[in-house]
Formats: structure tokens, C-alpha cells, sequence
């Protein structure tokens, strides 16, 4: 994908955004009283107008302009890499969910792990097993002993 | 003077000393790992400091920040990578240094000016954060909010290259802030009924999204790609104290950019390397020499970003308005231990303000110990490969997110807003004016319906104050001057395609 048609990409569904957002803001949030009282509503509504505004004008720099106006931005340019991008994000949500049933102790050597395996495709054994654990313990020993933190307890199942 | 007794017994407890000296480390080894920024350090640090009191709380934020603006010139000088971008410049004529066999001596060079330029810019902080917050004691809600509105159009300044993709951005930091419950009505706003998004999304946890959740998926998708095995074993030597003397002037002009660059929102450390060291080569008789291991390459820029410290901390204490992430971050530290910066700072907090002063000055202390005396031990650091560091980020990031309110949906919430700044930074747009919007929300609209109330609904409480007026006017001047450069920047690329096209 170029930079122009990733550009028309995000304007639109940028505009998208500001769309639903205005309204589901102007049918779930009440309006002021008047005399002064400009109410709840009035500046959600003004960022949702002003996102709409300025991914208009982002669409329509990118019709008029003759020159790539995204080339202007290559230095900035990186790729989008999906696959990791997912990949943590279904890491990150296993670990909450994980840390609420299962607690701190389990829920973070059974994702280092994961992640150890998955995304960096670690295959000594020591290597991984070192990890999981050494971080699992170096960050319970500083934060909830020597700080007092309160790392999550499971309710399936608690170490403590 | 009592004041200032009672900040000494705040700040010198073995508590607050140790918590500095941590700080200073965690920001010395962020720093210093290319890619993996102090900003980040700093999200990370936030919720560890919950427990702390406030004075050894703020220590630990402004010696992470304090000790990754130094650790930056580490791997620029070792390496030639720049740890920190204020640290680019310092690459230039750094790390030709440590291709000659100068390494010690350019490490050592750059910790001594970067104290030298921390410690003058603090001394032109302390100064100046009475002096500016004296004169905005008298602002109303409509002062207020013209000034924080003036805050936000410097989100221009950290726009990178599209003015355009920068207002979209600080737009989103506005619109999420208003998720939650209003602070005026108590009307709940976009909660779709859950009781977990009441409270809003937390800054914090966008923050640490933001900074610590794109490294992990940058440092994953690149994983295998090996460490840098070849660095230098060195120490910091100390420059001789003739060749300080000779360069006390250059440290002084670039200690007073640092500093004025740093006072300005939306600017930082490497706009002010680059312009020091820009300076010091114009002004140098040996120009030809930078760029070959000049030393007054690698003294200019280390100095500016170092007094930018200081100058950054002028509008965060005296008016609450952060210049940079960084800033931003150490303003919700500040908040969340109860201190409200702005003008009644000094009347409500003296102690506390004075406290931090005391802390900034034992932060260039451990930074100087450290880097003289433990950076044989810490260049070890930068061989650790970045993809394990980035496991480490990950549960220090979980950690974070899970403790700001033991909530698992903030550790959700945190991934969702990382992966989404991740894509935003792919497609161009810059993601601090997110943090500047989210900041400064909350402040815009409660300051104006506050006004718009006094005034019964007149719009003349804004348009009659003098001070008010100056502030719109200087919001305007910053986005007119932005515009006025991107469209110069533009045409100069049209220029340079028809010449290419003619060719």
C-alpha cells in the first residue's frame, strides 16, 4: 500500500469515527440549561466536529495536491507489522486474564513462555525457562516485598 | 529559609536519596538502550512511586528523567546510536571520538557538561517558577483557559511534518479524555452502561500504552536481529580540568539555549543539541574539525539537552502546562501525590516545590557517580538483545497498568491504546500530542464552562481580558508559524521534484 492510499485510508476512516461519534454523543449525552450553563454535551461534540473537519481537509489535501504529499512525511515511514502487533495484543489480554484467575506467579511465567516461544522463537530450553522464571521472581521480590505492591492474587488458584 | 530547612529534612531521608539514586539508574540504562526511551521509564516508574511520600515520589520521576537525558550520549558515543533523540547530535562527534581510542574521555566530557548545564538551568528554574507563578496567581477561569489553550497549540511543535496529522492527534487525546464521568454535571459520557469506563480511561495507563506498548511489538517484529556485540570496555575519565576552563563560555551560551529552548512547550532536548551544536561549529575556529571527534561537538549538544531539564520544569511548575511527554508524566506524578502545579504552587507546597529542587541537584549527584564510577558495569546493559528487554517491558507495562487501580480492564484498556499508537506511529501520526490533549482536557473544558457560568453565558469574559487576549494571540502567532514552515518545507519538495522531473 502506498503512502497516499494508506493516507486516503486513515482520513476515511477517520471520518468514520468522528462521524458515529457525534452521534452517539448527541443521542446519549444531554445539552446544557443555557444562561451560561453550556452542559456535558457541548465539548465532546466540538472534538467530534473538529475531527471531522480535519480528517476531511486530510482527504481533500490528498485530491488536490499534485505532489505525494505523503512522500514529504518517508523519513517518519515504517511499516505496519500485523502479526506481532495481534500477537500482543492477544498476549497482553491473556496475561489480564490470566493474572484475575490464576494470579501473578502462574500468569507470568506461562506468558514469558508463550512469548518466549511464539514471537521470539527461543528454542533452548534453559534460555526460556530462565526467563520465565528469573523475571516471575526478580518482580515479585521488588514489588511486593521490597515496595509492597500488590501483585493480582487468582481466584481459580492463589500462590500467594 | 524555614521553608527551605523543612524541604533539606524532605528530601535528604536515606528514603528519598535511594529513591532518586534509583530513578537516576533505571533512567541512565533507558537512556542509554536505543529505542527504549526515558519516557518509557518514566510511565513505567509512575506507579511505583503510589506508596512513596511526595517529595521521594517526584525524586524518583525527575531522576529517571534527569538520568535518561544523560544516558542518551552513552550509546551515541559507544555505539553511534543515539540513546535518546536529544542525543543525535552527540553521535556526530562522539562516536568518531571512540573510533580514535577516545571514548573515556568523551564519556567523561559529556557527564560533566550535562551537570554543568542541569545544575544552571535549575539555578535559572528555581528563579524563574516564583517569579512566573507570582504574576498568574491573579488568572481567572478565563486566563486559565486561554492559557491552556495556548498549551495545546504547541502540540504544533511536536507535530513532526504534518501540522495537519498533529491536530488529529491532540483531537483524540481530547476525545478520550472525555470518556467518563463529566466533572461539573457527574453525567456519565460515552459508558455504554459498564461501571469500568465511569471513571474514564486513565492517563497513566494510556501513557504506558502509548510509550512501552509500540517498543514491545517493534522490538518483537524485529527479533533476532543480534545485540551490538562490540562495545567499547571503557570508563568515564574526567576531561583535565584546563581544557573546562577553556570551554566554560561555549558550556555557558549553550546552557542558556538549553534552558530557553526547554521553557518553550513542544520543543525539547533535541532541538536544542542540534541548535548548540549548530553554534558551536558556526562559532568555532575549527569548524572543519566537527563531525571528525571535535570535542566542542560532543560538549554543545550535551549541555543544551541537559539545561533543557531545568527550562522544561519552568511552565510545568509555574502555570501546569508540560512541554513533552516526559514533563507530562512527571505532572501526573505531581498530581497523584496531591501537588497541583500552577500558580499556588509555592503558596500550597512550598516545602514540597523546594523538596524537588533539592532532589534535581541529588539526581545530578547519582548521575555523576554513576556514570563515573558504574559505567564500566552498565555498558553491559547495552549488549542485552532488545526483544528480551521487551518481555521484561511487557510485564514491567502489566505490572504498571494492574497496580495504578488493581483493575485487570485497565491492563486491557492499556493494550488496546498501545496497539492502536502503534498503528497511528506506522501511518504518521505522531502520538504526544495525544498525551498533551489528554493532559490538558480536562483543564480546557472545565476552566471555559466554569467562565461561560461566572459570565452568565457571555462570551465577553474572554474577549475583555487583556491577559486572556495575549495568550489567543500567542496561540495563533504558534499555529500561523507552523503553517507558515510546513508550507515552506512543501514547496521546497515541489521545487525539488520539478527539478527532478526537468533532469
Amino acid at each position: 500500500m502506498t503512502d497516499r492510499m494508506q493516507d486516503t485510508v486513515l482520513s476515511i476512516l477517520l471520518l468514520l469515527l468522528a462521524g458515529i461519534w457525534i452521534w452517539l454523543v448527541s443521542t446519549t449525552i444531554p445539552g446544557g440549561l443555557g444562561r451560561g450553563d453550556v452542559g456535558p454535551r457541548a465539548f465532546p461534540l466540538t472534538f467530534g466536529i473538529a475531527l471531522a473537519i480535519l480528517s476531511g481537509l486530510l482527504l481533500l489535501r490528498l485530491f488536490l495536491s499534485r505532489v505525494d504529499a505523503a512522500a514529504t512525511e518517508a523519513a517518519a515511514r515504517s511499516q505496519i507489522e500485523w502479526l506481532p502487533a495481534i500477537l500482543v495484543l492477544l498476549e497482553i489480554s491473556l496475561y489480564g486474564f490470566l493474572l484475575q484467575k490464576t494470579g501473578f506467579l502462574i500468569a507470568t511465567p506461562v506468558v514469558i513462555l508463550l512469548i518466549m516461544l511464539v514471537n521470539l522463537r527461543v528454542h533452548s530450553l534453559k534460555a526460556v525457562i530462565g526467563m520465565s522464571l528469573g523475571v516471575t521472581i526478580g518482580a515479585w521480590a521488588v514489588f511486593e516485598k521490597l515496595l509492597g505492591m500488590y501483585l493480582a492474587n487468582g481466584t481459580w488458584i492463589n500462590l500467594g | 529559609m524555614e521553608a527551605f530547612i523543612d524541604a533539606a529534612y524532605l528530601a535528604l531521608t536515606p528514603t528519598a536519596i535511594l529513591a532518586i539514586g534509583l530513578g537516576s539508574l533505571v533512567g541512565l540504562v533507558f537512556g542509554s538502550i536505543p529505542g527504549l526511551t526515558f519516557t518509557v521509564a518514566l510511565a513505567l516508574a509512575l506507579p511505583i512511586t503510589f506508596a512513596m511520600d511526595p517529595v521521594p515520589a517526584i525524586g524518583l520521576l525527575l531522576g529517571t528523567y534527569i538520568g535518561g537525558m544523560t544516558g542518551g550520549s552513552v550509546s551515541a558515543i559507544l555505539l553511534g546510536i543515539p540513546g535518546t533523540p536529544s542525543a543525535a547530535a552527540t553521535v556526530l562527534d562522539g562516536y568518531p571520538m571512540t573510533k580514535r581510542g577516545e571514548a573515556s574521555i568523551a564519556l567523561g566530557t559529556a557527564v560533566i557538561v550535562s551537570v554543568f548545564g542541569g545544575i544552571f538551568s535549575l539555578i535559572v528554574m528555581i528563579v524563574s517558577v516564583d517569579m512566573v507563578s507570582r504574576i498568574a496567581i491573579g488568572f481567572g477561569p478565563a486566563e486559565k483557559f486561554a492559557l491552556v489553550l495556548f498549551g495545546l497549540s504547541t502540540i504544533c511543535g511536536l507535530c513532526g511534518r504534518s501540522l495537519l496529522k498533529g491536530l488529529i492527534s491532540g483531537i483524540l487525546g481530547l476525545m478520550i479524555m472525555t470518556i467518563g464521568l463529566d466533572a461539573i454535571d457527574g453525567v456519565s459520557r460515552l459508558t455504554f452502561g459498564t461501571v469500568n469506563m465511569l471513571q474514564g480511561v486513565n492517563m497513566l495507563v494510556a501513557m504506558i500504552g502509548l510509550f512501552a506498548v509500540p517498543f514491545i511489538i517493534e522490538a518483537f517484529s524485529h527479533s533476532g536481529d543480534p545485540a551490538p556485540k562490540h562495545v567499547a570496555n571503557v570508563r568515564a575519565q574526567l576531561p583535565p580540568m584546563g581544557l573546562l576552563l577553556k570551554k566554560t563560555w561555549l558550556m555557558l551560551r549553550c546552557s542558556v539555549l538549553g534552558t530557553c529552548i526547554g521553557a518553550i512547550p513542544g520543543t525539547g532536548g533535541a532541538i536544542a543539541s542540534f541548535l548548540a551544536y549548530d553554534h558551536a561549529k558556526r562559532f568555532s575556529k575549527d569548524s572543519e574539525s566537527f563531525g571528525k571527534g571535535n570535542i566542542d561537538g560532543v560538549i554543545a549538544p550535551e549541555t543544551a539537552n541537559n539545561a533543557v531539564t531545568g527550562g522544561t520544569l519552568i511552565p510545568l511548575l509555574s502555570l501546569g502546562i508540560p512541554g513533552d511527554p516526559a514533563t507530562a508524566i512527571v505532572l501526573a506524578g505531581l498530581m497523584i501525590h496531591g501537588i497541583t502545579p500552577g500558580p499556588a504552587l509555592f503558596m500550597n507546597y512550598a516545602n514540597e516545590v523546594y523538596g524537588m529542587y533539592i532532589a534535581v541537584v541529588i539526581a545530578y549527584v547519582w548521575v555523576l557517580g554513576l556514570q563515573l564510577v558504574g559505567i564500566r558495569l552498565f555498558v553491559h546493559v547495552l549488549k542485552i538483545p532488545r526483544d528480551m528487554l521487551a518481555v521484561i517491558v511487557l510485564v514491567l507495562s502489566v505490572i504498571g497498568a494492574y497496580s495504578i487501580r488493581n483493575s485487570v480492564f485497565d491492563i486491557y484498556t492499556m493494550a488496546v491504546i498501545g496497539v492502536l499508537a502503534y498503528l497511528l506511529v506506522a501511518v504518521r501520526i505522531p502520538t504526544t500530542p495525544i498525551i498533551l490533549g489528554m493532559v490538558l482536557g480536562p483543564t480546557l473544558e472545565n476552566e471555559f464552562r466554569t467562565g461561560m457560568m461566572l459570565s452568565a453565558g457571555s462570551m465577553d469574559i474572554f474577549l475583555t481580558s487583556p491577559i486572556a487576549m495575549i495568550f489567543f494571540g500567542l496561540a495563533i502567532l504558534v499555529i500561523g508559524l507552523q503553517m507558515r514552515s510546513e508550507l515552506k518545507s512543501k514547496k521546497k519538495t515541489q521545487q525539488s521534484i520539478e527539478v527532478s522531473d526537468a533532469s
